[in-house]
């Protein structure tokens, strides 16, 4: 099937009927946004968190791995959450949102911020023991928090003009 | 009680100010953008402190090691939200003033804060009552209370935009 005939496949489906609000689910959206929100305020704030250790700017008491090991449990159980209610948000237009720009910028922000999180943890970050605490982190780990950072809020200002242009 | 902040609503919407930051395309919803990023490290701190005081995360830091790292950031993050809405309600007074669900927002924070202060407050009286397995009674309420207040705030604050028309 071609990409407009799935998304569109998408869009019929009763589910997607429901988050349009049709047959009286007019709530649904609403309340699966406000969803949303939550997941994404935890996911961004649990990796701006590890971030800024990383950038060397904040809570440098704490070892990295021993604030990432607590922290990212919240960060992947939160973006499990963003995405299912994404999914859902997504199919009520998903033909509308597939093509829309802000839309593309976000997952663009997003794919980037997952290349940067894989080049780090598989680079710099194999070696951590040796800088957990050390003060300031290696280059490598700085780089990667500020851009890091950039991104996710890149990821929020994009997902956040979706709605304005949509 | 409506008809009075619609009034004042429509004085505002009036002023120079508002007309310019209604015309600056740019300037709402990069406040509002602001604003998400500010709701996520308050929401992430209050997350964090009142799972652990639950007994529902991992061991790491203490509650008051928690407590001194997090709460000065979610005050710092309260008065960028502060400024951000400041600047969301003088471009669209009449959205936020007609809407209930504004009003409710602000008791709803009004409320969390008192209760983070006193919690913050206690906490570094005594911490070592509060680093304990067995924290004081009013731990878990506490937690709860502020998970639920946190949570409806940012209800009310996306219900604004979905109820202010019905009130119109």
């Amino acid at each position: 099937m071609s990409m407009p005939g799935f998304l569109l496949a998408a869009e019929h489906t009763p589910v997607a009927a429901a988050m349009r609000g049709e047959l009286g689910w007019e709530w649904l959206f609403p309340i699966v946004e406000t969803l949303h929100v939550i997941s994404l305020a935890m996911v961004f704030g649990s990796i701006v968190m590890v971030d800024l250790r990383l950038a060397g700017a904040t809570s440098r008491n704490s070892a990295v791995s021993r604030l990432s090991g607590e922290v990212l449990p919240y960060t992947w159980g939160a973006f499990i959450c963003a995405v299912v209610t994404g999914a859902l948000l997504f199919v009520s237009k998903a033909h509308v949102y597939f093509f829309n720009l802000q839309f593309q910028l976000k997952f663009l922000c997003m794919f980037l911020a997952g290349v940067n999180m894989a080049v780090f943890h598989f680079g710099a970050y194999r070696q951590v023991l040796v800088w957990d605490e050390r003060h300031p982190p290696p280059r490598a780990a700085r780089l990667a928090g500020a851009l890091s950072i950039a991104l996710w809020i890149g990821v929020i200002f994009f997902g956040r003009w979706i709605g304005f242009t949509t | 009680m409506l008809r009075i902040t619609h009034h004042w609503a429509n004085w505002i919407a009036s002023t120079a100010l508002s007309g310019w930051l209604q015309n600056e395309a740019w300037v709402v919803p990069t406040s509002q953008s602001i604003h998400i990023v500010s709701v996520s490290v308050v929401f992430c701190c209050a997350v964090m402190i009142d799972l652990r005081l639950l007994g529902l995360s991992a061991s790491g830091r203490s509650v008051s090691q928690l407590v001194d790292t997090l709460v000065p950031w979610m005050y710092r993050a309260l008065v960028v939200l502060l400024l951000t809405g400041l600047v969301q309600t003088v471009a669209e007074p009449v959205r936020q003033f007609v809407a209930p669900v504004f009003w409710w927002k602000m008791l709803l924070i009004i409320g969390v804060l008192a209760l983070t202060v006193c919690f913050a407050r206690a906490v570094r009286r005594n911490a070592a009552k509060w680093d304990t397995p067995t924290r004081p009674a009013g731990a878990k309420w506490f937690a709860l209370i502020s998970l639920g207040l946190w949570a409806g705030i940012i209800f009310c604050g996306r219900f604004i935009g979905y109820t202010w028309e019905l009130y119109l």
